[in-house]
């Protein structure tokens, strides 16, 4: 890899960018790998169609059966869609958690996003059932999660954010929340118990064109802005004191990206559950291809976590036929080991 | 910090370790009166049926919580102490869950097990746990990194027993109050399993306590004092996994009492380690005899899981700790 960046040149009149040739190249590989794994995830399912098949059912809907084309535009599509955004958006709010508190272990949960909404669901799902339409659960999600990050933040304010005391605060508010939530699944009924373990695992299994569409939004809302910030987050990476020096208003930047990693994270995890791991693994993978240059590490993290989350839920599809393991959980089984293995290294370097 | 020997603070810790446990006796589901609690204990009358319910089920119960808080309390001491870090404990740093996996695991899928198992699967997992945070964590004394490390081997054990536990919904049911730390549940029949552990890792505590006393000024100057750091470092991960291994075989994970029970000793006894071994237990017990209580008598006839009310109630104080002692 580093003998392939030695040769190419390092960067080209047509990239004004921060890119360099190599990322682009990287970008192309992995788009190709995504377009590779969405084609078999089409296939892979009870009814099962061969690749073929489902390559024409994509682009001549009119020329296939309807059932076929059901399974596939109804069910299977929306399916894989929304596992490419949900990976997106988990990976890139876990990179901007990773940057902004300077720690390799920062997860996107780390702020209580996630306990926040997975809380708030589970007091819906298993007390009050009836409460609301089944289309605004990942409203009431959002709306959960985005309450305990700000509480979290606002108790772990100092003059500015201060990261330590934000991953603290957060680690023993998530404590807590975990805590209720266990109450609620200890003492619910065990079939909405059931169903909400199943989405609390980060489960795909209810993907529609609805929820497409609200992540789809969330991520053009949080997602895209962050792109023309990869230079601010190039500094922060080097310390607060040396961002200020350079004239970076350090706690509007701040506030900004944790505002955006909260809100990429409330979206995915009302849509899809709980992933962290996927925000925590993508980064890394894509930091061992660009290393710390953020225009490049956004879109290649993206990518990975797109891939990861859509690789997860078609393993877990496809391991035990009836069953349908949550792609959040067979993603932390992979994801985990590599990522100790990679932490430990680079501490002994 | 003083140096008297602090008489009258010992003395009230014992009176209201006696006091929590004749209330823990005394209240439940049904209400006996406290002089009966004490007849129950003192003349036990066989054919008395308020007796023989405090005698069956309410003193193991009491038992059982004053084994898990003691056991915990010690454990947090421990970690604090050997890993130099104010905010370790064993539901933070992911050794419960560990511990947690490997009960589940044990018990849903290896075939022709009995109880006394569940101890040594829970010493498993928790000496895979704690060796995976270490590695996470690495050398340096980061107290931020070690926090994260434990939060993600949680994450990772929690999600793996997740999924154990969606694939066979029988074990679900069956497990799910274990699970969320519940002192009721097992009952006597763990502890006659469990006792030769506690007091192994006890043992061990007291073997290496004069290393600690040295290591608290740090580890070069425990080094130059003639202390053997690395043996000391061996006998605390030992103590720690088999403190915090008994305590989640008898009651599941239950979190946050290895936290603040160091904490409110060193405030009541000061920093000297053979003080604090001895205060630590005496204090978990206190705080899990309470959490019991709280467990049992806040939806009356029902109760709650005591990990619950342990988190609920001690949760708070470690977001008071860190917001006071974080800059």
């Amino acid at each position: 890899m580093t003998r392939l960046g030695l040769t190419l040149p390092r960067t080209l009149p047509l990239l004004p960018w921060v890119a360099r040739p190599i990322d682009v190249i990287w970008v192309l590989v992995l788009m190709f790998a995504l377009v590779a794994v969405s084609l078999y995830a089409l296939t892979v399912g009870s009814y099962s169609l061969g690749v073929a098949q489902a390559w024409q059912a994509l682009w001549s809907p009119d020329r296939v059966d309807s059932t076929m084309r059901n399974l596939l535009w109804e069910l299977r599509l929306p399916r894989v869609a929304l596992a490419i955004l949900a990976g997106m958006a988990m990976s890139l709010a876990g990179l901007l958690m990773q940057s902004l508190t300077r720690n390799p272990l920062a997860a996107p949960g780390l702020v209580g996003v996630e306990s926040g909404a997975s809380v708030t669901m589970l007091l819906i799902i298993v007390l009050w059932p009836t409460l609301l339409p089944l289309e605004l659960y990942p409203l009431a999600a959002l709306a959960g999660g985005l309450a305990v990050a700000l509480f979290v933040a606002l108790l772990s304010w100092r003059q500015g954010i201060s990261p330590l005391r934000l991953i603290l605060v957060g680690v023993g508010l998530t404590a807590m929340l975990s805590a209720v939530a266990d109450l609620l699944i200890t003492y619910g009924n065990i079939d909405q118990v059931e169903s909400a373990l199943m989405w609390l695992g980060g489960s795909l299994h209810r993907a529609g064109w609805p929820q497409v569409r609200s992540l789809g939004i969330w991520l053009l809302l949080a997602g895209v802005p962050l792109l023309f910030f990869h230079r601010q987050l190039n500094l922060l990476q080097l310390g607060e004191k040396v961002a200020l020096s350079r004239g970076l208003n350090v706690t509007g930047v701040m506030i900004f990206l944790l505002l955006c990693s909260v809100m990429l994270t409330a979206a995915a995890v009302a849509n899809v559950g709980t992933m962290t791991f996927v925000g925590l693994v993508a980064p890394h993978l894509a930091r061992q291809l660009a290393g710390d240059r953020h225009g490049a590490l956004m879109p290649l993290s993206a990518l990975v976590g797109a891939l990861l989350v859509l690789a997860g839920d078609t393993l877990g599809r496809g391991l035990f036929p009836p069953l349908q393991l949550p792609a959040g959980l067979v993603v932390a089984i992979i994801g985990a080991p590599y990522l100790i293995l990679l932490l430990a290294r680079q501490r002994s370097r | 910090m003083s140096h008297g020997l602090r008489l009258p603070v010992w003395l009230g810790l014992l009176v209201a370790i006696g006091l929590a446990a004749l209330l823990h006796l005394a209240v439940g589901a049904k209400s006996i009166p406290w002089s009966e609690a004490w007849q129950a204990l003192v003349a036990y009358a066989p054919d008395n049926a308020d007796q023989s319910v405090i005698r069956g089920s309410r003193l193991p119960r009491l038992l059982v919580a004053m084994l898990v808080g003691a056991s915990l309390g010690l454990a947090g001491v421990i970690m604090q102490a050997v890993g130099d870090n104010p905010l370790a404990d064993p539901g933070i740093l992911g050794i419960n869950s560990g511990a947690a996996l490997f009960v589940v695991f044990g018990l849903l899928v290896l075939p022709g097990h009995d109880l006394s198992m569940i101890p040594l699967f829970a010493f498993s997992g928790a000496l895979v746990a704690a060796v995976g945070v270490l590695l996470l964590a690495g050398r340096g004394h980061n107290p931020i990194r070690l926090t994260l490390s434990g939060a993600m081997i949680a994450a990772l054990f929690s999600a793996i027993t997740s999924i154990l536990l969606l694939l066979d919904q029988q074990g679900l049911d069956s497990l799910r109050r274990w699970l969320t730390g519940s002192i009721g549940v097992t009952g006597g029949s763990m502890q006659a399993w469990v006792w030769p552990y506690v007091v192994l890792g006890m043992l061990l505590c007291l073997v290496n306590v004069r290393a600690l006393n040295a290591h608290r000024l740090g580890p070069q100057a425990a080094a130059g004092m003639g202390v053997n750091l690395l043996k000391m470092r061996l006998f605390g991960l030992a103590s720690v996994v088999l403190l915090s291994g008994c305590a989640v075989a008898l009651a599941g994970p239950i979190g946050f009492v290895g936290l603040v029970v160091p904490h409110a000793a060193r405030l009541l006894f000061g920093d000297d380690y053979r003080r604090l071994l001895l205060a630590a237990p005496l204090l978990g017990a206190l705080l899990l005899i309470l959490a019991d209580i709280a467990a049992r008598t806040v939806v009356r006839p029902f109760e709650l899981n005591t990990g619950i009310v342990t988190a609920l109630i001690v949760g708070p104080i470690f977001v008071a700790l860190v917001l006071r002692k974080v800059k």
